[in-house]
C-alpha cells in the first residue's frame, strides 16, 4: 500500500516535469518549401515612429521577442481590454530585457507621435519596453494580416475600423510563436508561459 | 445516501449564493459595459474610471451615465485624446435598472435596489 502511492507520487512527477520539458514552441502560420529547407512563416516588414519619436523597425526588434497588438487610441469597443492585458505582459516581464511589447495604431491619422505619447502616460505604464507604433495606414493594415489579425476600415464597425484583438508572440527572426486572445483574459497565463518558454530556449541556446 | 444528498444541496445552495441575483444585470454588463470598465469593474488606469470608487455607485444618476454617455477630452499642449462613454440609447429603462442593480450588488458597500420607477424619476432629471 505503501509503495503503490510512493510509485504513483513518482509518476505524477514524472508526467508534470515531462510535460514542463516540451519547451519548443510551434512555428505558426503557413511553412513552405526553398531549396530543400523548410522556411517558416514570417510577420511584414514596417518602419515605425513610437511615442518617443523613436524610428523602429524589424531590425531594432531583431534582437528581442516581443508581443504584438493592434489598436487605436479612440477604439471604442475591445482595445481596452487588450491593452489591459498587455499591461499583464509589461508587469510580468518587466525585469527581462530579451522581451518587448508593441502596440501598432491602426489608426496612424489621427494617432500621431504626440497622441500616442498622452495615450501611454495616460496608462501610467512603465514605457522602456513598451512601443506604441504609427506609420502609414495602408501599410499597418497590410502588416497586421501576417500577424493574423485581421483589421480593415469600415465605416459601420465602432470607432471605425474592424479588427481582431489578438496578442501575438513573435521570435528574434520574425516567427509567430504563440498568441492570445487579448479580449479573453484566461488565455493570457498560456501566453504568459509560452513567452518564458521562448525567452529560455533562447538563454539556453547562447550558453 | 442522505448525508450525500445534503452535501450535493449544501454545494449547490453555496454555489447559488456566490451568483449575483442580477443574472440579467450581469449579462448587460458583459455585453455592453465589461470592454471598457472591465469584468472587475477596475476600468483602465486614468483612461476608464474604476466603478468600485465612482462617485455615482449608489446614486440612481448612473441612469443619466448609461442613457446619454459622457463628452470628455483630455488634452495637454495641443493634443488631445478622446475620454468619452457611448450613450446607451437603444438599452431599456427596465435594462438601465438592471445593469445599475447588479453594478451596486457588485460594488458598492451599502447596497439598496433601485427600481424602475427610480430610473424613470432619474432620466427626466438629467442634465442635458
Ligand atoms: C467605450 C468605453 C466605455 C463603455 C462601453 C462604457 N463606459 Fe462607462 N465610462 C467610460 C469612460 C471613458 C468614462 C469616463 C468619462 C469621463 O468622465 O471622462 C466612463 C464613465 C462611467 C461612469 C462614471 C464614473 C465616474 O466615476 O465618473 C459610470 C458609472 C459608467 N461609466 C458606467 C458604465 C456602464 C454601466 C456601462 C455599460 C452600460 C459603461 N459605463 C460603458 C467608458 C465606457
Amino acid at each position: 500500500m505503501k509503495y503503490k502511492s510512493l510509485w504513483l507520487g513518482c509518476l505524477a512527477l514524472m508526467v508534470l516535469l515531462s510535460c514542463r520539458q516540451n519547451a519548443e514552441l510551434p512555428y505558426l502560420g503557413q511553412t513552405t518549401l526553398q531549396d530543400g529547407k523548410t522556411v517558416h512563416h514570417k510577420v511584414g516588414t514596417f518602419a515605425c515612429y513610437s511615442q518617443d519619436s523613436q524610428l523602429v523597425d524589424n531590425a531594432v526588434l531583431s534582437q528581442h521577442i516581443y508581443v504584438a497588438d493592434f489598436f487605436f487610441t479612440s477604439c471604442p469597443s475591445i482595445c481596452p481590454r487588450v491593452i489591459k492585458e498587455m499591461m499583464k505582459i509589461n508587469d510580468r516581464f518587466k525585469d527581462e530585457p530579451m522581451v518587448k511589447l508593441v502596440s501598432f495604431t491602426i489608426d496612424p491619422k489621427r494617432d500621431d507621435v504626440a497622441r500616442l505619447k498622452l495615450y501611454a502616460d495616460n496608462l501610467g505604464i512603465d514605457q522602456s519596453k513598451w512601443y506604441f507604433l504609427t506609420g502609414d495606414k495602408d501599410a499597418v493594415l497590410d502588416l497586421a494580416n501576417t500577424f493574423f489579425v485581421p483589421a480593415f476600415e469600415d465605416k459601420d464597425a465602432p470607432g471605425g475600423f474592424d479588427h481582431s484583438g489578438k496578442i501575438i508572440l513573435v521570435d528574434k527572426e520574425g516567427h509567430v510563436r504563440s498568441f492570445s486572445e487579448g479580449t479573453d483574459p484566461e488565455t493570457t497565463p498560456k501566453l504568459l508561459d509560452d513567452i518564458q518558454t521562448l525567452v529560455d530556449t533562447y538563454k539556453k541556446a547562447t550558453k | 445516501m442522505i448525508q450525500r444528498a445534503m452535501f450535493m444541496c449544501f454545494v449547490v445552495l453555496l454555489a447559488s449564493c456566490n451568483e449575483s441575483p442580477y443574472m440579467q444585470g450581469k449579462r448587460l454588463y458583459a455585453a455592453n459595459c465589461a470592454n471598457c470598465h472591465m469584468d472587475d469593474g477596475s476600468g483602465l488606469a486614468s483612461l476608464i474610471p474604476p466603478l468600485k470608487s465612482s462617485k455615482l455607485i449608489g446614486d440612481v444618476s448612473m441612469a443619466c451615465v448609461i442613457a446619454y454617455g459622457i463628452r470628455d477630452t483630455i488634452f495637454r499642449d495641443s493634443v488631445f485624446l478622446p475620454r468619452e462613454m457611448p450613450s446607451f440609447t437603444r438599452l431599456s429603462e427596465t435594462e438601465v435598472t438592471n445593469i445599475i442593480n447588479y453594478v451596486n450588488h457588485t460594488w458598492h458597500n451599502d447596497f439598496k435596489e433601485t427600481t424602475i420607477l427610480d430610473v424613470e424619476a432619474a432620466l427626466k432629471k438629467c442634465p442635458k
